[in-house]
């Protein structure tokens, strides 16, 4: 009887658990790793981003104090 | 009607496995631990349901994960050495059929736990095993403890699901793996997200512990009882209040003790003195025997080396006549004598290699255990939380294992090995979180150097 019980007892929460497993999400997944790579990779797309920016507005500025005040279209 | 309820109960979770897969790894467990093919009688018993589930777990991880995080450790390849080292012993082995049918089990329990920490990639699945784990050594705790209880108990008399001393049924491996997981399930009632903190699941933990702390008493196992001191030592260093903690366990120890009965204080005694007991007498012998026959063979003798072991000792044999006993001192002649611990196991089986082999594998899962614990002591953030006290739990239920270990042979004990799987998931778990923190901080700190470089442009 108390094998039985036991055995009942052990069962039905293990049926319990694994059921309650099957419907989350997570256990495939882990968010936390998960938010930290998209984090990741939102701030390097970012700052490639910018730095793509960043690198093209100091090449006009470069250019444009480097340029010589006639520099006008050829044959102009 | 057993067997009926057996199956169904691995069909259905074969059938949630199909929706995801690390459920099969889990049934795995289940079948290895509870061995419900050996509960049963008639059907189950001849079907393949390991093979099966084995299959299951390993085709579901191969072909159906994402296997994302997994990575191979070097506690995976000590474990790996150790299977290659054991196969090799074992083509040589002084007995090769008896050391056929332990590599025959051996094996599978190396294979599984080197292949586990692969399926652990997520906080849920480390939780998942864990409360597997407990759940099924409960299954078979809970039926011990109610019978020690209601006055089943006694040496060898205490019947569990399985009575052929094999796997986790054997009266002193229960009692070391019950008393091991105890930290562990309390870790369920603090962090648990598959069943959350309340006050049911304490009261389960209550229950459970008791239950685990009954498996010694009421097999009489000896080890069992070191084990629940050294649990005990262990305890108060998480401790605050230590000084009410050491009243409290001896006031509980006292309160227990008028309800013992006379056979476990007889067989407790044989602890300090070991000269009357043969089982606890010849260990010593056997340990000596160890360490001459490995001077000869440091390599091992393979699995069962230990059968060739023969000794004659003087021990007292008590003979009881009426209201007299006297106590004779004879020579007993004993031959074929376990190891009863599993470092002169590894020892007299695997040799040197094998011995060092299997203390670093353990050694080193203590320091990864301390590491982590300390690294992970002060995260806040519910998430990480958790991973500092389980840390702590694997910790000490290895140790209370390696207590357990000195006085039985249990070096290759499946649950213990699957311990050392959660270990390893475990630390390449915190390693994936720190790696990927680390690129996040250097992916934010270049943000912030672009952010300023672009400021600087602006204003100038």
């Amino acid at each position: 009887m108390i094998d039985y019980f036991a055995l009942a007892l052990g069962h039905g929460l293990m049926a319990i658990a694994l059921l309650r497993l099957v419907l989350r999400d997570d256990l495939d997944g882990d968010p936390l790793l998960t938010r930290l790579k998209a984090d990741t990779a939102a701030y390097r797309m970012a700052s490639s981003a910018a730095g793509r920016n960043a690198a093209r507005r100091a090449r006009d500025k470069d250019a444009v104090m480097t340029a010589p005040e006639d520099d006008g279209e050829p044959g102009q | 009607m057993l067997d009926l309820v057996f199956l169904a109960f691995i069909f259905y979770v074969l059938l949630l496995g199909l929706q995801r897969q690390f459920l099969w790894v889990l049934l795995y467990v289940y079948i290895d631990i509870l061995a419900p093919q050996r509960i049963g009688y008639s059907l189950i018993s001849t079907m393949p349901v390991s093979l099966i589930a084995f299959a299951a777990a390993f085709g579901g991880w191969l072909v159906l994960d994402r296997k994302e995080g997994a990575r191979f450790t070097a506690r995976q390849g000590l474990m790996l050495a150790l299977l290659a080292y054991c196969w090799w012993t074992t083509g040589n082995a002084d007995f090769p059929a008896e050391a056929a049918t332990k590599w025959d089990w051996v094996w599978k329990a190396l294979l599984f736990a080197i292949f586990l920490p692969f399926t652990l990639t997520t906080r849920a699945r480390i939780e998942a095993l864990g409360l597997m784990l407990v759940l099924a050594i409960a299954t078979i705790v809970i039926g011990t403890g109610m019978k020690t209880v209601l006055g089943g108990g006694g040496y060898q008399n205490l019947k569990f699901f399985v009575n052929d001393n094999s796997g986790v049924y054997e009266s002193s491996t229960l009692a070391t793996v019950a008393i091991g997981l105890i930290p562990l399930i309390w870790w369920f009632t603090r962090h648990g997200t598959v069943f959350r903190p309340h006050w049911l699941v304490t009261a389960f933990a209550v229950a459970l512990t008791f239950a685990c702390l009954m498996v010694p008493i009421g097999t009489e196992a000896r080890t069992g009882l070191l084990c629940i001191a050294a649990l005990g030592v262990l305890l108060l260093r998480y401790t605050n209040k230590r000084l009410m903690f050491i009243t409290a366990a001896g006031a509980l120890g006292l309160v227990a003790l008028p309800f013992l009965p006379q056979s476990y204080y007889d067989r407790m005694a044989t602890l300090a003195a070991p000269g009357g007991d043969e089982s606890a007498s010849t260990r010593v012998a056997v340990w000596e025997w160890t360490l001459d026959y490995v001077a000869e063979k440091p390599f091992g003798g393979g699995f069962d080396a230990y059968r060739s072991n023969r000794f004659a000792y003087v021990m007292p044999v008590k003979q009881v006549n009426g209201n007299t006993t006297t106590v004779e001192y004879r020579e007993v002649v004993d031959e074929g004598r376990a190891f009863h611990s599993s470092i002169f196991e590894l020892l007299g089986e695997q040799g040197w290699p094998g011995l060092m082999i299997w203390l670093a594998l353990h050694g080193l899962g203590l320091w990864q255990m301390e590491r982590i614990s300390r690294r992970w002591k002060n995260a806040a953030a519910e998430e990480e939380a958790w991973i500092a006290p389980f840390a702590a739990a694997l910790q000490m239920s290895a140790l209370v294992y390696l207590v357990g270990a000195l006085f039985q042979g249990i070096g290759y004990q499946p649950v213990m090995l699957m311990l050392v799987g959660l270990q390893i998931g475990l630390a390449s778990y915190c390693a994936r979180i720190d790696s990927a923190r680390v690129g996040h901080e250097r992916s934010v700190k270049r943000r912030d150097a672009i952010d300023s470089k672009l400021g600087g442009a602006v204003a100038a």
